[in-house]
């Protein structure tokens, strides 16, 4: 037996006990959203006396009609980490470094807000408001006061988003070629065939829920092909695996471009025919523009003349490791399941140095087999949700913020080297990564104010090391952080801000999912334990008053004057009535039944607070066919003329030729090859001799955006990574390479790579690619809390952050940080 | 009222190896970390790129030949009259011979009493809270306890006694499925009733099945149906 029973005699806490021997329930469920992820999916959180205890899907929300997956679970044990910020803190250690402890104190919430507003005003003194920043990181929809409008009122250009370092190069690919800048959605439902590029729809993003959901039938119905360098659990549920060479997914992609023309599978009701019903897609052999006649689409042959006449499986096969027979296999039953055929993309096949023109094949495959917004198919537009947006800050931006708003912007995007080319605009994208080596060599100069909310971009970022230095160089920085993060221990203000699952009331327009838009309602389930204002309304409605207070009131002005409770007419006169007022504002129409609208009919304000989520209408395909794609020739363009239009005004901008930009941005195509969808071979840092495998990572099912890392559930349930173990971080080897090395299963051995090392466990497993060496993203936080990090003082870490060892390189053309395709080269030393 | 005989089903082909049941018993059941009455084998066989991956949650099968309440000396283990192999506390003298008798190692012992963690008063930084402190905000033993759990059970066990899954039978008692189950995304399991020819079990139970170690004749109630990978 083992020692005696110890139940206790009087449970401080069973106040509930006679309701319980009644067995009935005792919370209600209440509406809110879960930003684990990108999906941002509608759930509801189950609250007992005040508490919040337990999460499911919203079952009014029809992207995942009550579904939600692991990761919103875990939201429970992050609101209640005892490791959280409780209050506002300042730094008292004036030197900063990561040897430096900050030292913080606490502060009152007063003494912080009339800190930043003293060095505010000390910018606009010096007419230096362009060096004052907003760095975001997750956000809702309210960031357009925090983020898109405080910055212009304060006279910077400078809102740097964390979307760079997202998904930018899988929009790109879909951008140029039916036009359309965001999140694709996906009619699985009807689907007959799936390719999966580095895609993981049952793990990680996007809309896990409802795939997860439907994928018993799913894969009863479909042929699911997976294409990842590491095996994946939909790879494991897949009917092919396709373990490609890390970045090689291009040429897998236009061989079976080349496979689908020369055996004319191609889906002739959209792409169209030969003028005379003959097929003269011949290997090698060029075809003449008016031979053939295309109906949906727009310039078939020349992609077929400029880039795909020579890419045949064979070919395909030595670059990219993977059998012909397998892509001719796979190439053909994707076809012959046209027009309910899916080409999925994701980040993980496109977030390399040269990837947005894999991303572009990617996308042109959806329009070979006429699954372009079609049945079955991939949705690239939608239904849109109405909103009110915000009111616009013109009449608040004086002569020194205008002077500001016109100065060079930190972040290098639309340099020739980086184009950036969201919506075909140069520097369209903000690119996050490059505003740390900006800062370290003062290019354009170096910021010298930064709020940053629910950013960690020390960790977040590859190249850490670069970002540890720049914001030690930064004078005076604002953290608005749930946890302490690595990016806090650079702050001279920390300030405690709501886990937005459970703790404000905010706006959330979630990605698309389940062919349905939708406006979720995140609402404040608990009071929170710690001393949080909301980031994004909050907390500048009280930086708007302490500016007052020292003459510069244009800010809370603004605010006071422009904003209006849309059911009172009342203005805000404080922070929380600023924060609710914001809110109802921008979600207007959708309660308001007298907006019309294709969705839901609400009825009311209270309502829509009940209900947590308003949806569209189910979305009606081929709303763009028959000329109404956006691009430049109004077809779905495998010619991008739209791309090419980007490029001239990108390449005009600086005076050069697009050969120029192509060659600045390390694609190795020149001429009209840049404006179709094409191959480029793997673009890696580092040297095969010294470096000789490849680095990849990959996203964990657990991961809340590497901020669930201080929960045990994540931490218990790890290994429920393929390959992965509990409590660990390890780096996963083939066998075959860690017999050549010497190392066993359980070594420890040091990842090293051009940019830096980092130690963790071997791992050897069979699905790790030779050659390569797999590893998950999420661990390795020296800061967090005290599940995450193992020593704060010595900053030891649980396991180790790949973007120690990831270079710090881009996805140039879209302005994405390049993470993916084994974009650097690793050695692996035995510790 | 007829007697009820539960049994469950996962549907392999729909599990998509997430942990989800696993996260969700623990919210649930309040359980400590390293016990879990939910959890998953896994299996990994081949040779790259031949590789297959087989997984399966696993809990306390409700055997209808139940070895634990055989080896159970006071009755502690018991089965109900709807076919549920449950555990009573208060009779648990925690000698453990019902762990020793599990063929499938889903009891566990409680060496110390559990989610002591939420009484420190040890803050992680100077910018943290005590767990102490959350907790008394909370006013629950922890955060996010779930005090449902209560009905015919203790929601919180305590040191010197064993745990197990109960099948949520204050959730089926209620006509509710356990809690895995309904928050399970890929809709992979289900609870139901082989006494009753009309519940949905019998049609589930058409695709091919398996029960563990079927042969040592503890006659299994968790049905796993079809398989993970193709």
């Amino acid at each position: 037996a083992g020692a005696a029973s110890t139940k206790p005699a009087l449970n401080a806490f069973s106040t509930k006990t006679e309701a319980s021997q009644e067995n009935v329930e005792q919370g209600e469920w209440i509406a809110s959203v879960c930003q684990g992820c990108t999906a941002w999916c509608a759930v509801q959180v189950y609250r007992i006396d005040g508490r919040a205890t337990k999460v499911r899907g919203n079952p009014n929300a029809k992207a995942n009609h009550g579904h939600s997956c692991v990761r919103s679970h875990i939201g429970l044990q992050q609101v209640y980490d005892p490791d959280r910020v409780k209050q506002p803190m300042k730094r008292t250690n004036p030197n900063k470094g990561r040897d430096e402890d900050p030292e913080f104190v606490p502060i009152s919430w007063e003494e912080a807000m009339d800190t930043i507003a003293e060095k505010i005003i000390e910018l606009r003194e010096n007419n230096e408001t362009h060096k004052f920043s907003v760095w975001r990181g997750r956000y809702t929809s309210n960031n357009g006061i925090l983020y898109g409008n405080l910055p212009k009122i304060i006279g910077s250009p400078n809102n740097i988003s964390h979307s760079s370092i997202c998904a930018e190069s899988e929009k790109f690919g879909r951008y140029y070629t039916e036009r359309y800048w965001g999140y694709a959605d996906y009619d699985h439902e009807k689907a007959l065939y799936e390719i999966f590029w580095g895609g993981d729809p049952i793990a990680t993003n996007r809309q896990v829920p409802h795939t997860a959901s439907i994928w018993g039938e799913l894969s009863d119905r479909a042929t699911l092909a997976c294409v990842d360098p590491r095996f994946s659990t939909t790879a494991a549920k897949s009917d092919e695996w396709m373990p490609v060479i890390p970045g090689e997914d291009g040429a897998i992609a236009s061989a079976i471009a080349h496979v689908i023309l020369t055996e004319g599978l191609w889906y002739k009701p959209f792409v169209g025919d030969f003028t005379d019903g003959q097929n003269r897609f011949v290997e090698g052999e060029d075809v003449d523009e008016d031979d053939f006649e295309e109906i949906q689409t727009h310039g078939l042959v020349k992609w077929w003349n400029l880039e795909l006449k020579d890419k045949t499986p064979e070919w395909a096969a030595e670059r990219s490791g993977i059998e012909a027979d397998q892509i001719y296999r796979v190439a053909r039953g994707f076809a012959n399941a046209a027009p309910k055929a899916i080409s999925f993309s994701s980040p993980g096949s496109s977030m390399t140095i040269r990837g947005g023109y894999t991303a572009m094949t990617q996308a042109a495959l959806n329009g070979l087999v006429g699954s372009a917004d079609n049945e079955g198919g991939v949705i690239s537009n939608g239904i849109s949700v109405p909103n009110n947006g915000f009111p616009d800050p013109d009449d608040y931006i004086d002569e020194i913020a205008a002077n500001g708003l016109e100065q060079e912007r930190i972040d290098w995007g639309g340099r020739l080297e980086l184009p950036a080319l969201k919506d075909s605009a140069s520097g369209g994208v903000k690119v996050t990564n490059t505003v740390a080596d900006a800062v370290l060599a003062e290019d354009p100069y170096n910021l010298k104010v930064v709020l940053s909310y629910w950013t960690n971009f020390n960790f977040s970022n590859q190249g850490t090391d670069r970002w540890d230095r720049a914001l030690a160089k930064i004078p005076f920085m604002v953290h608005m952080t749930v946890n302490p993060a690595e990016q806090t221990h650079f702050a001279d203000i920390v300030l405690p801000v709501p886990h937005s699952q459970f703790e404000r009331q905010s706006p959330v327009a979630g990605s698309n999912g389940n062919l349905h838009r939708h406006l979720h309602l995140q609402n404040r389930v608990i009071e929170s334990p710690f001393d949080i204002r909301v980031d994004e309304t909050e907390i500048p409605w009280m930086l708007g008053e302490a500016l007052e207070k020292k003459g510069f009131s244009n800010l809370i002005d603004y605010f006071r004057n422009e904003f209006r409770d849309p059911e009172t007419g009342d203005a805000p006169t404080n922070a929380a009535e600023f924060d609710e007022i914001a809110t109802k504002h921008f979600t207007h129409p959708v309660w308001d039944p007298t907006f019309e609208k294709d969705g839901d009919q609400i009825d009311g304000w209270e309502e829509y607070k009940r209900l947590g989520t308003w949806n569209t209408n189910r979305y009606e395909f081929r709303q763009k066919w028959d000329g109404n794609w956006g691009t430049e020739t109004g077809q779905f363009e495998f010619y991008s003329e739209t791309l090419k239009a980007a490029l001239q005004d990108h390449a005009d901008k600086h005076n050069v030729s697009i050969d120029d930009v192509m060659e600045a941005t390390f694609n190795t195509v020149r001429g009209d090859g840049a404006f179709v969808p094409h191959y480029e071979p793997a673009k890696r840092v580092g040297d095969e001799s010294e470096y000789p495998l490849i680095f990849m990572e990959h996203r964990s099912k657990l991961n809340r955006e590497a901020r669930s890392a201080n929960t045990s559930w994540y931490q218990e349930f790890k290994d429920i990574d393929l390959g992965d173990e509990a409590w660990d971080d390890v780096a996963k080897l083939n066998p075959k390479d860690a017999a050549e090395l010497g190392i066993e299963n359980g070594d420890m051995v040091r990842l090293v790579t051009p940019e830096g090392q980092i130690e963790v466990k071997a791992k050897l497993w069979e699905g790790t690619r030779p050659g390569v060496v797999a590893k998950c993203y999420g661990q390795g936080h020296w800061a967090y809390g005290h599940i995450a990090s193992l020593d704060r003082r010595r900053q030891i870490a649980r396991g180790g952050n790949n973007n120690i060892i990831l270079a710090p390189v881009h996805e140039a053309l879209s302005g994405s940080g390049a993470r993916h395709g084994g974009q650097t080269r690793v050695r692996v030393e035995k510790v | 009222m007829a007697k009820k005989n539960y049994a469950m089903t996962i549907d392999l082909q729909a599990c998509i190896g997430c942990a989800g049941c696993a996260v969700t018993c623990k919210n649930e059941n309040n359980t400590v970390d390293g016990i879990n009455w939910m959890h998953y084998t896994k299996k990994e066989t081949g040779e790259f790129p031949h590789v297959r991956y087989d997984f399966m949650p696993t809990l306390c099968n409700h055997c209808d030949n139940a070895p634990c309440i055989k080896a159970c000396p006071v009755t502690a283990m018991y089965k109900d009259e709807d076919g549920l192999t449950l555990h009573d506390a208060d009779r648990c003298i925690g000698c453990k011979a019902c762990m020793t008798a599990c063929p499938y190692g889903v009891i566990s012992y409680n060496k110390e009493n559990p989610h002591q963690y939420w009484n420190e008063n040890n803050a992680w930084s100077e910018l943290s809270a005590t767990p102490k402190e959350v907790q008394d905000h909370a006013g629950a033993p922890i955060p996010y306890h779930n005090p449902e759990r209560d009905y015919n059970y203790e929601s919180i066990r305590y040191r010197g006694i064993v745990e197990k899954c109960q099948f949520c039978d204050h959730r089926l008692a209620r006509d509710e499925q356990p809690y895995c189950v309904d928050r399970c995304p890929s809709e992979a399991m289900y609870v139901g009733d082989l006494n009753d020819p009309d519940d949905k079990i019998h049609e589930l139970l058409k695709y091919s099945h398996e029960g563990l170690k079927e042969e040592l004749g503890t006659k299994p109630k968790v049905f796993y149906l079809r398989k993970f990978s193709k």
